[in-house]
């Protein structure tokens, strides 16, 4: 060793140290936080920075909302200076910031799942280890970075318009939050339409019925808007303002939850139960739906038997199209499937109808339907006579509080015989043909357009028929048979016998379903192969068993 | 023997009348190297499809580690890296974030995952390109690309649907040291091809497949011995009258599988060394004038031709 001192290494300041040191912890974090991110939305981020699509929209929608800032000063001229002009400069970068959210960012998640397929890197993603969830947040949350990156870009012009006066900060704010919801919702939607088909040709339509809906729903989004900025300002004071905006919040996040899901069962495995979580969320809907209903009838005590027999309308509906799409599932019930059965008398009884299945799915369905009568026809009665309550505006009758009644039954018979018939014919076809979730659908829409478009044609063309009301030849048209009963909120003339040929027909078409639905109920608990019960074991040990077992296992 | 890593159970691929695969049974045990091998439209993509959890048998079950790729094709997809007859890339994305991409969706996170693309990079020797983009890849690269892919998360278990279809010699070759580098790391591989030759070199088991029925499984010889007496493949060169030759040849004892090739006659030839000279003697005594003559064994391809009967559905 030598007596000389070693030349040491300049140090950088501590300041500069300390610098260092922050921004190297910021680094790992930041790293650590990219690890948690879905890697479809850092796949999608680094393919949009080198895209001139991306590049090429967003530079329009910065020259569109430049272009509309020059235009519209020109136009307002020194009134901008002491007039209240604010609500003019919002439309117009509200009409450009909503083509962007409502048709390029929603067709641009449609489009990245079926460019997936046409270039067949989907097969290649789905065998990875992601999950059918992951692979549809993934696309989501891109499609929200699109979103955000959009708003970001033109929120120094929406800024301008609260400086230029004439429109209010919550108002501003309370447009964008719809907006933005509607474009998630819309995005959610196309990427459902995106999973329904790998064929080419099918593909080619439902791109085009996705455009004309996006283009329509922008039309429906501008006309709302003009509405309220120009026309009927938004009632922030009032507290039923913001009850009814809660209600339409949740009725908007369970639709949302709902597309999620299916879109996540349309590419989840086969052999995997794809039924149970959406069944679980028409539950909750239900739930959702009852709650708000009883807010309505009891807190806000509307009085007008036409809103229960609208919402008793709506539910129907809500749970037929749920019925109809129910009814495309498999009848064959999957190993893997019935590993999770439950086993017990009441889970058996009360759990069955959310197993997988067209007939469980008709069960389900009915239910819903029947809850949603009973429900309807029940807050008829609590603010009408039989209740007792004394309700804004007259007392309902008793008439009209039974009209509501046997509009629920009606409809509940309805469901049940269209839903039936159609299960039946899926039934049959299925011995020559694949029906799925999209043929099912199909067939519910062939029979309403036979049940209820054949009639009133063959009623026009009889002579004696021509020019009478409703006749016991509608009794299949539940369009025309509903409407006359909600309209008059009793029986029509000449319709008595269709309150007892409807249920007889619903009746005898759901005996005819009974071998079916026999059949799926009968599916019991199967054990998991020794190979899979051995992984299981090796990457989680079993707890131990609770004291007592619950009786809805 | 160790358990199977592959097996195939009474598999059925029906698309309306065609019967792509026909109850097809076979299993590749751990560390086996199995050519899947069968003319265009035999069934060999369908069957390798139904492995990598593609598409759905119609009958039967395929496992791999003991787990069925109907009930359980997560397990599978976990424990199995495909690579298909196609690329599958996407635009607008270089090498490195192509694999990084893939090895986030294996869920390999931080230091993990930057081992796994540097690994496979250096193994398949893309390294160099790290930052090219995809689309300005030759096909040979694209296709290590695709292995890469493949082995990101390090699998047990390989399918290998025609991996060297379309590739330069020199690619393929170096496609073949690749493969044969997964093999020597114990890994289980199922790959189809149809350059018999290359497949022969690598592979420990064989299958044929045709007309969606498996019609032999086993070694080369092993197929060999079970569909016919060994023999030889005898190839003459003449400097005329071929024809004459070919009719000459029927009339000689354990000559049979006579081929013509422009001025080259190939029989199978039953008989030893001896029996080889003295057909030569034969053919020069009977005028015949010969410009080469040779005797091989069976090669992969031979026997390919002989088990299977060129038909296609």
């Amino acid at each position: 060793m030598s007596g000389l001192a070693e030349p040491t290494a300049a140090q950088p300041p501590p300041a500069r140290r300390r610098v260092a040191r922050w921004w190297a912890t910021a680094e790992s974090l930041l790293e650590r936080a990219g690890d948690r991110l879905n890697p479809i939305l850092v796949k999608e981020a680094r393919q949009a920075l080198k895209s001139r699509l991306f590049v090429v929209t967003f530079g329009l929608l910065l020259i569109c909302a430049w272009g509309g800032t020059i235009v519209g000063l020109a136009i307002i001229g020194p009134e901008a200076a002491f007039g209240f002009r604010g609500s003019t400069m919002f439309a117009v970068y509200f009409v450009i910031l909503a083509f962007a959210l409502l048709v390029i960012v929603p067709f641009g998640a449609f489009r990245s799942l079926a460019v997936e397929q046409e270039d067949r890197t989907y097969e290649l993603l789905s065998i990875t280890a992601l999950g059918p969830a992951q692979i549809i947040r993934g696309k989501l949350t891109s499609a929200l970075l699109q979103m955000l990156i959009y708003l970001s870009a033109i929120s120094p012009c929406l800024g301008f318009t609260y400086l230029l006066r004439g429109i209010d900060f919550v108002t501003i704010l309370y447009i964008l939050g719809w907006l933005v919801l509607a474009s998630l919702g819309l995005s959610a939607i196309a990427l459902l339409l995106g999973t329904l088909t790998e064929q080419r040709q099918l593909q080619v339509i439902l791109s085009v019925m996705t455009i004309v809906g996006l283009l329509f729903a922008f039309g429906v989004a501008i006309s709302v808007a003009m509405i309220v900025l120009f026309e009927e300002a938004l009632p922030f004071s009032e507290p039923q303002f913001w009850t009814t905006s809660g209600a339409l919040l949740s009725v908007y996040l369970s639709y949302l939850v709902l597309i999620y899901l299916a879109a996540v069962s349309r590419i989840t495995f086969a052999s995997q139960n794809r039924s149970t979580p959406l069944r679980i969320v028409m539950v909750v809907q239900h739930m959702l739906f009852t709650g708000w209903l009883a807010v309505l009838a009891i807190v806000v005590q509307i009085g007008d038997p036409d809103f229960y027999a609208f919402c008793m309308i709506i539910l129907v509906l809500h749970w037929y199209a749920m019925g109809s799409v129910m009814l495309g599932e498999s009848p064959e019930l999957s190993l893997r499937a019935r590993r999770r059965l439950p086993q017990s008398f009441l889970g058996r009884v009360f759990f069955t109808w959310f197993n997988p299945g067209p007939a469980t799915g008709y069960v389900f369905a009915l239910c819903g339907t029947l809850a949603s009568a009973a429900m309807t026809a029940a807050g008829a009665a609590v603010v009408g006579n039989l209740g007792g309550v004394v309700v804004r505006g007259a007392r309902l009758s008793a008439d009209r509080v039974f009209g509501v009644f046997l509009l629920g039954v009606l409809s509940l018979c309805y469901v049940a015989f269209y839903l039936g018939v159609a299960l039946l014919l899926i039934r049959l076809l299925r011995r020559w043909a694949r029906i799925d979730v999209l043929g099912a659908t199909l067939i519910q829409v062939v029979l309403v357009l036979v049940g209820c478009g054949l009639p009133p044609v063959i009623q026009a063309m009889s002579l004696p028929w021509r020019s009478q009301g409703w006749t016991v030849l509608q009794a299949t048209n539940f369009f025309w048979t509903l409407s006359d009963l909600a309209a008059g909120q009793r029986l029509p003339p000449g319709m008595e016998q269709t309150v007892w040929l409807l249920p007889a027909m619903a009746l005898a078409v759901f005996v005819l379903n009974l071998r079916g639905i026999l059949r799926e109920v009968e599916y019991v608990r199967v054990a998991k192969p020794t190979r899979v019960a051995e992984e299981d074991a090796a990457l989680a040990p079993p707890p131990p068993p609770p004291p007592r077992p619950s009786p809805w296992d | 023997m160790s358990h199977a890593m592959i097996e195939l159970r009474g598999l059925h691929r029906f698309f309306g009348p065609t019967r792509a695969v026909d109850d097809v049974s076979f299993q590749v045990h751990a560390g086996q190297v199995f050519g899947y091998i069968g003319p265009n439209g035999a069934g060999k993509t369908t069957s390798m499809r139904i492995l990598a959890t593609l598409d759905q048998p119609t009958a039967g079950d395929a496992f791999v580690d003991g787990f069925s790729v109907v009930e359980d094709p997560d397990r599978v997809r976990r424990r199995l890296g495909f690579m298909p007859d196609y690329f599958g890339t996407y635009a607008n994305v270089d090498v490195a974030e192509y694999l990084d991409f893939y090895a986030r969706a294996y869920h390999l996170r931080g230091p993990a995952r930057r081992e796994a693309v540097d690994r496979v990079m250096h193994f398949t020797g893309l390294d160099v390109l790290a930052d090219k983009p995809i689309n300005g890849l030759s096909k040979g690269m694209k296709q290590r690309l695709c292995l890469g892919r493949a082995l990101v998360h390090d699998p047990p278990v390989m399918v290998l649907d025609e991996p060297a279809a379309g590739l330069d010699p020199r690619a393929r070759i170096e496609l073949r040291e690749m493969i044969r580098g997964l093999a020597k790391q114990g890994k289980t591989i199922l790959i189809s091809s149809h350059i018999l030759t290359e497949l022969a070199e690598m592979c420990d088991v064989v299958g044929i497949i045709e007309r969606g029925k498996l019609i032999a499984v086993g070694t080369v010889d092993e197929i060999q011995s079970r569909v016919r007496r060994p023999h030889n493949v005898v190839e003459v060169a003449l400097l005329d009258g071929v024809d004459v030759l070919g009719n000459w040849l029927l009339e000689r004892p354990g000559v049979s599988a006579i081929a013509l090739d422009g001025q080259t006659l190939r029989f199978a030839h039953e008989g030893n060394a001896e029996a080889e000279a003295d057909l030569l003697r034969a053919m020069i005594e009977a005028g015949f004038r010969v410009s080469a003559f040779g005797a091989r064994r069976q090669t992969l391809e031979d026997v390919f031709m002989q088990v299977t009967q060129g038909l296609v559905q």
